[in-house]
């Protein structure tokens, strides 16, 4: 709108409500989550939930419109996008890295001397004493098959899109999704038979906390992709301009990778020798 | 061996050359085993790791790090006095000069290297329990070891609790609590044992033979918090980790008191559970130890030993 | 950069100011706002206002420590907690002071140093500097602001709710160690600090990502990443670093928060877990986290260097290289702060001499800087003081960080004054000392006035004299012994104490002068020109405007192959 002539082809945001809103909203939320933890009342928090929420979808409803609108997003804010797609995996990847800390120290040091309390809880091996391995050939292996799967019918979906086949790109997605949220479900039966509890024992704690995080970017990755299929269908994306597809593509293959990981090091590495159920 | 012979002439005469510290680090009197008022030097030492210590820290750390200092200062002063612009109203233009750069690269790694000798020296007897057969560097920093330490003979476990000290004789079997002297809630305005100076006294202190290497196990209870186990005189300082068993060692050459205090933060008297050792000699520690075991009674074993001064 | 491009940048700078007749207004301007400057503006006002907050607190610390004894938090906690009975209230004021302690380093370190730095300064003149008209994410730069008063809002609750058990606040340092910080802190005081460090987490993350992209996709045409200005290089690394650090702190710290509410064991021995676990975690974040604090300030006084000598900076390429190895081996150091809990003799070895290495690329930093004196005609104008006792007063920080960083003699000055006074020269005389220099460098750019010279060298030399006094005297503390996080010490330790309590007034009665030179420069509005500084400052945001126009470089300037930096 602004009258503003310029030589350029960076992207001058107008005025947003959403930052000052989003950031309200957290701050009921935060607040809403230490009542919530102690058991004070829950809404508060989800009040805040909702807010957060809401203003993910107007803010990046308001973005999607800067997309379609044709000026906005030229070839050098497109590259703006995909740096900060990258930093923004990067920076997650880190965050991965905490956990993955937390797991193998205790399981390279279960039997670390000085650490008499880990020594007499693990009993001196690993997996500590008194926990059930999962058998990483068992569920694990499949759901490892599940998230590969679903990076071939997603990379379908983008060959599809650069080829014009809709058809192709709509039923790549919907099979990612679908396969995401199959990954999800055998996730959650999978925990049901957990042989360990969350509380009281490191390793629930470092097996729930590091695949917990894992299957939440799972779920976030699954509607990144929905997203991206509700406005496939609406007529978004062409084959020359497709970033927000790309980057979920991108989110979703650094969700598999690091479940690759996940597979390798905890579950296969981590019930080596060892009996599981 | 010659050569090993002339290195070690070598370090000693660096050693006694460094010993030669920035002269006010040395000038003040210090007492033993606790801080003296104004004093502004490490305290003083009773323990070859602590000698080591000492030397280390007066000889090349504070050396190089003040004769830096001084040479950035007076690079700094050089130029306030002749790149004014009054002095020098047309500023030069250069900004390369290869053989600066690599000289100031280079040679801050050969003053690193030259501190990193010692200082690895210092830190391998920190953390290696004598076994009677090794030398240790004490005062001379640059030696390759001279010092004769008979292995470990008596064990201690100290445990960090909230808040205060206990003390356990592993050989023996007994065990005792020590707290600060008057319940910590006054002891910003308590009296206290005499000559005993405020927040360091103890009612129960831990008491070791003269000579005599101690080991020491450091832990906390296991559902408390870390302290830290620390006597400056003795050069000593381990974490009470929960669940974690520390291990560190001192040998005392002198009898007397010393102090120290709890040093990680562990909650609202981290400042209130001070560390005291009283080093007596072997035959008072015998007839403390034998009358602590038979009464398993802190007050009427340590009535044994003589009062203190 | 060429006179073309100069005079070229200038005429659109006005030119523009005179046809936008599309500025927002009023509070949209700067609740809803999407420009760098106006963000770099909040940024900075909020960094003062937690600047004032946390010296206060420590203030009261220094008042403390005063005399030997408690003296004012018996007094300070049966105020704040209407506690009647004197020895409830001598407790309340024990865990009060280590809360005090707590708060004041977070907030300077978050809330202070952190936003002036890389919020204000790198958010105001990183895209001027690279010639750009904005950040890449406008809107993400304006969340990244509005977060952290959410995370402030956050620290100041905690200070309100129970902490240990039957106290207020949480009283476990800024380090967060567990057990402390999980069993020995209950209260939701702790779950509301973690919860402020995850929200300013997010807020600097999402500031690095919106500033590398800015940095990397947003230089104007000729402005290779080798005439890139070195304060722009310094906010890349820095940048980098939040990117790569905050994420681990973020893990740490919700392990703290299952382990306190869902009863998970990372740092629990009964389950498993290890407290020492943390330690490593927090100080992968951590030491990384005190380079953050500086880089930003290498940066500034380059320029100020070059500025004030009216000569190029020294080595350029060696002096951008540094602050990337200080960055890379920054990552791998982080265990010299752990020296005492008992690590193996081999890891730390390595930890010696990994972190002995880091004074290398400093002392070329440091070398470079006098080298681009050396030679110059210099005007000792009021940054440039600034600037000239960063050098000096970094250099005696570091110089005592080489002597913590050996092993054998930090196991007699770990958790002692020693290392407080070691931060506080790095930190007080070296980050803050940046910050002003960078203040007064930039203030007639941003704000289009000059303030008056005489009262900025009061400031200076006032605050020089205050901090040295304070913090000076604290390594004679360390040496003899005195621990940290302490609120009452043995009667032998009141000589330095009492000369160090006495030199906060000095500071104090030094940040009065600011504020009140401040406020005298905002009244007298004395016109500054574009370039107060004449022809040694070269950088571009001395061709626009000052204050710049609301959107700078219209039409991108062009930067020709002569030197730029
Ligand atoms: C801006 C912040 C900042 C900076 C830049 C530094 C810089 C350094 N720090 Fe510091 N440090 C802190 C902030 C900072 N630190 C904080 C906050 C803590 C305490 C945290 C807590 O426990 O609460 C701490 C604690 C701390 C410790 C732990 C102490 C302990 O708890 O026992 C150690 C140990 O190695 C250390 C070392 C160093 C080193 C080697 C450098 C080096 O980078 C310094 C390099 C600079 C120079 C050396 C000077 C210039 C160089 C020359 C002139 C060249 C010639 C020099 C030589 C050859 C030596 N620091
Ligand atoms: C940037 C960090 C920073 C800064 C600036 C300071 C500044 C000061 N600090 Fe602090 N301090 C810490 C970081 C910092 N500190 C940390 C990390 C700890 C460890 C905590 C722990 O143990 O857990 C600590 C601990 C600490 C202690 C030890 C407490 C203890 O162990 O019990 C003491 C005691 O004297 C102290 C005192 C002071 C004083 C008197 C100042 C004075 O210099 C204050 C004077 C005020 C200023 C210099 C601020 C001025 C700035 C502005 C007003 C903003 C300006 C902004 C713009 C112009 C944009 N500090
Ligand atoms: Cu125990 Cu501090
Ligand atoms: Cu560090």
């Amino acid at each position: 709108m602004a009258a503003i002539e310029k030589n350029h082809d960076y992207h001058m945001v107008e005025p947003s409500p959403w930052p000052f809103v989003m950031s309200a909203a957290v701050l009921v939320m935060m607040v809403g989550a230490v009542f919530f933890m102690k058991q004070w009342t829950p809404w508060l928090f989800f009040i805040g939930l909702a807010g957060v929420i809401y203003t993910f979808y107007a803010w990046w409803a308001d973005v999607v419109k800067e997309a379609n609108d044709g000026v906005s997003h030229t070839p050098v804010v497109q590259m703006h996008h995909r740096y900060g797609m990258i930093l923004f995996i990067a920076s997650e990847v880190m965050f991965f890295v905490a956990w993955f800390w937390a797991y193998f120290d205790g399981f390279f040091r279960f039997d670390d001397v000085e650490q008499y309390a880990r020594v007499a809880f693990t009993g001196g091996h690993w997996p500590p004493a008194g926990i059930e391995l999962f058998d990483p050939f068992h569920l694990p292996l499949f759901n490892t098959l599940i998230l590969l799967t679903s990076g071939t019918t997603v990379t379908w979906a983008h060959h599809a899109l650069l080829e014009n086949d809709r058809q192709g790109l709509r039923w790549g997605l919907a099979l990612t999704v679908a396969l995401g949220v199959l990954f999800s479900y055998v996730q959650f039966l999978e925990y049901t038979h957990a042989g360990f509890s969350f509380s009281g024992n490191l390793y629930g704690a470092t097996f729930f906390m590091a695949t917990g995080f894992h299957g939440f970017h799972v779920i976030i990755g699954t509607i990144f992709l929905l997203v991206c299929l509700i406005r496939a269908e609406r007529g978004d994306f062409t084959p020359q301009r497709h970033l927000g597809f790309e980057f979920a593509a991108w989110y979703w293959h650094f969700v598999d990778v690091v479940w690759l990981f996940l597979f390798a090091s905890i579950y296969v590495w981590g019930s080596w020798g060892v009996a599981t159920h | 061996m010659v050569t090993g012979q002339f290195v070690r002439k070598l370090g000693a005469a660096a050693t006694a050359m460094l010993a030669l510290m920035p002269a006010f680090a040395s000038a003040q009197e210090i007492g033993k085993g606790h801080p003296e008022p104004g004093q502004f030097h490490l305290q003083q030492s009773v323990t070859p790791i602590m000698d080591s210590i000492v030397a280390f820290h007066d000889g090349p750390l504070m050396w190089t790090i003040t004769l830096i200092v001084l040479f950035v200062l007076a690079l700094l002063i050089v130029i306030v006095l002749r790149f004014n612009a009054k002095a020098n109203p047309v500023p030069a233009r250069f900004t390369h000069n290869t053989l600066i750069e690599v000289i100031w690269t280079v040679l801050p790694i050969v003053v690193l290297i030259i501190i990193a000798i010692p200082s690895f020296g210092v830190l391998s007897d920190q953390l290696t329990v004598p076994d009677g057969e090794r030398k240790f560097l004490g005062a001379n920093i640059f030696s390759f070891g001279e010092v004769e330490v008979p292995a470990a003979s008596l064990t201690i476990k100290a445990s960090g609790e909230q808040w205060y000290w206990n003390y356990e004789y592993v050989d023996e079997g007994v065990a005792f609590d020590s707290n600060i002297l008057g319940s910590a809630v006054d002891s910003y305005h308590q009296t206290i044992k005499p000559n005993q100076p405020r927040l360091l006294a103890v009612d129960n202190e831990l008491i070791v033979p003269v000579d005599t290497t101690v080991r020491m196990q450091v832990t906390s209870s296991p559902s408390g918090v870390i302290h830290a186990f620390a006597v400056p005189s003795f050069g000593i300082k381990i974490d009470a980790v929960p669940g974690r068993l520390n291990e560190t060692w001192f040998n005392s050459r002198e009898t007397g008191l010393f102090y120290g205090q709890c040093s990680e933060l562990c909650g609202k008297d981290h400042a209130f559970m001070p560390i005291a050792v009283r080093v007596v000699t072997a035959e008072e520690y015998q007839a403390f130890i034998t009358a602590f075991k038979e009464s398993r009674d802190y007050a009427s074993a340590v009535a044994v030993l003589p009062a203190i001064q | 950069m060429s006179e073309a491009a100069h005079l070229e940048a200038h005429a659109t700078g006005h030119d523009h100011a005179a046809h936008d007749h599309h500025t927002p207004t009023g509070w949209r301007r700067w609740v809803l706002s999407t420009n760098h400057k106006d963000i770099g503006i909040m940024y900075l006002v909020f960094s003062i206002v937690a600047g004032i907050v946390g010296g206060l607190l420590s203030g009261f610390m220094r008042m403390e420590l005063q005399e030997p004894g408690i003296q004012i938090f018996h007094g300070l906690a049966s105020m704040v907690y209407g506690i009647s009975d004197p020895s409830g209230s001598i407790d309340a004021g024990k865990q009060m002071f280590n809360v005090f302690t707590t708060a004041h380093a977070l907030i300077m370190v978050f809330f202070m140093v952190m936003p002036a730095t890389m919020g204000g300064f790198a958010n105001y003149f990183a895209p001027l500097m690279v010639g750009a008209p904005d950040t890449a994410f406008p809107r993400i730069n304006n969340i990244a602001f509005w977060l952290l008063p959410v995370a402030f809002i956050l620290l100041l609750m905690s200070l309100f709710f129970e902490g240990a058990s039957g106290t207020t606040g949480f009283g476990g340092g800024w380090t967060v160690y567990p057990p402390l910080s999980t069993v020995g802190h209950p209260g939701p005081a702790m779950d509301f600090a973690i919860l402020s460090l995850h929200v300013a987490g997010v807020s600097s993350i999402l500031g690095a990502i919106n500033l590398i992209t800015t940095i990397l996709n947003m230089r104007a045409p000729g402005m290779t990443i080798h005439k890139m200005p070195l304060f722009a290089w310094s906010v890349l690394v820095t940048a980098f670093l939040l990117l790569l650090a905050l994420p681990v702190l973020a893990g740490a710290i919700t392990m703290l928060l299952t382990d306190r509410n869902f009863g998970t064991t990372f740092f629990a021995p009964e389950g498993g877990g290890d407290p020492v676990l943390f330690q490593h975690l927090f100080w992968f974040f951590g030491h990384p986290e005190v380079y953050i604090m500086i880089l930003p300030g290498f940066g500034i006084v380059s320029h100020i260097v070059s500025t004030f000598s009216r000569k190029p900076i020294f080595g350029y390429m060696a002096m951008a290289y540094a602050m990337v190895a200080i960055g890379f081996v920054g990552f791998v150091v982080w265990a010299h702060h752990m020296y005492t809990t008992g690590m193996s003799l081999d890891v730390q070895r390595y930890f010696v001499a990994a972190t002995m290495v880091i004074a290398v690329p400093t002392g070329v930093k440091i070398f470079s800087w006098i080298a681009t004196m050396w030679g110059g005609s210099i005007t000792f104008r009021l940054p440039m003081l600034w600037a000239i006792g960063f050098i000096f007063l970094f250099t005696v920080g570091g110089v005592t960080g080489v002597v913590l960083a050996n092993a054998g003699a930090d196991r007699a000055l770990h958790d002692t004054y020693y290392v407080v006074a070691h931060f506080h020269y790095v930190l007080s005389l070296g980050a803050v000392f940046s910050i002003f220099a960078g203040w007064y460098y930039w203030y007639p750019k941003m704000f289009g006035y000059m303030y008056n010279e005489l009262l900025g060298k009061l400031h200076f030399w006032t605050m020089f004299v205050g901090v040295n006094l304070i913090f000076f005297p604290q390594h004679f503390l360390g040496l003899a012994g005195m621990p940290r996080r302490y609120i009452d010490y043995p009667d032998a330790f009141t000589l330095w104490n009492r000369v160090s309590s006495i030199g906060y007034y000095v500071t104090f009665v030094a940040m009065l002068i600011f504020f009140y030179a401040t406020w005298e420069a905002s009244r007298k509005k004395r016109p500054a020109g574009d370039n107060p500084w004449g022809d040694g400052a070269t950088t571009l945001e001395w061709t626009l405007s000052s204050p710049p126009p609301f959107h700078q470089f219209s039409t991108l300037p062009k930067i020709d192959s002569t030197n730029a930096h």
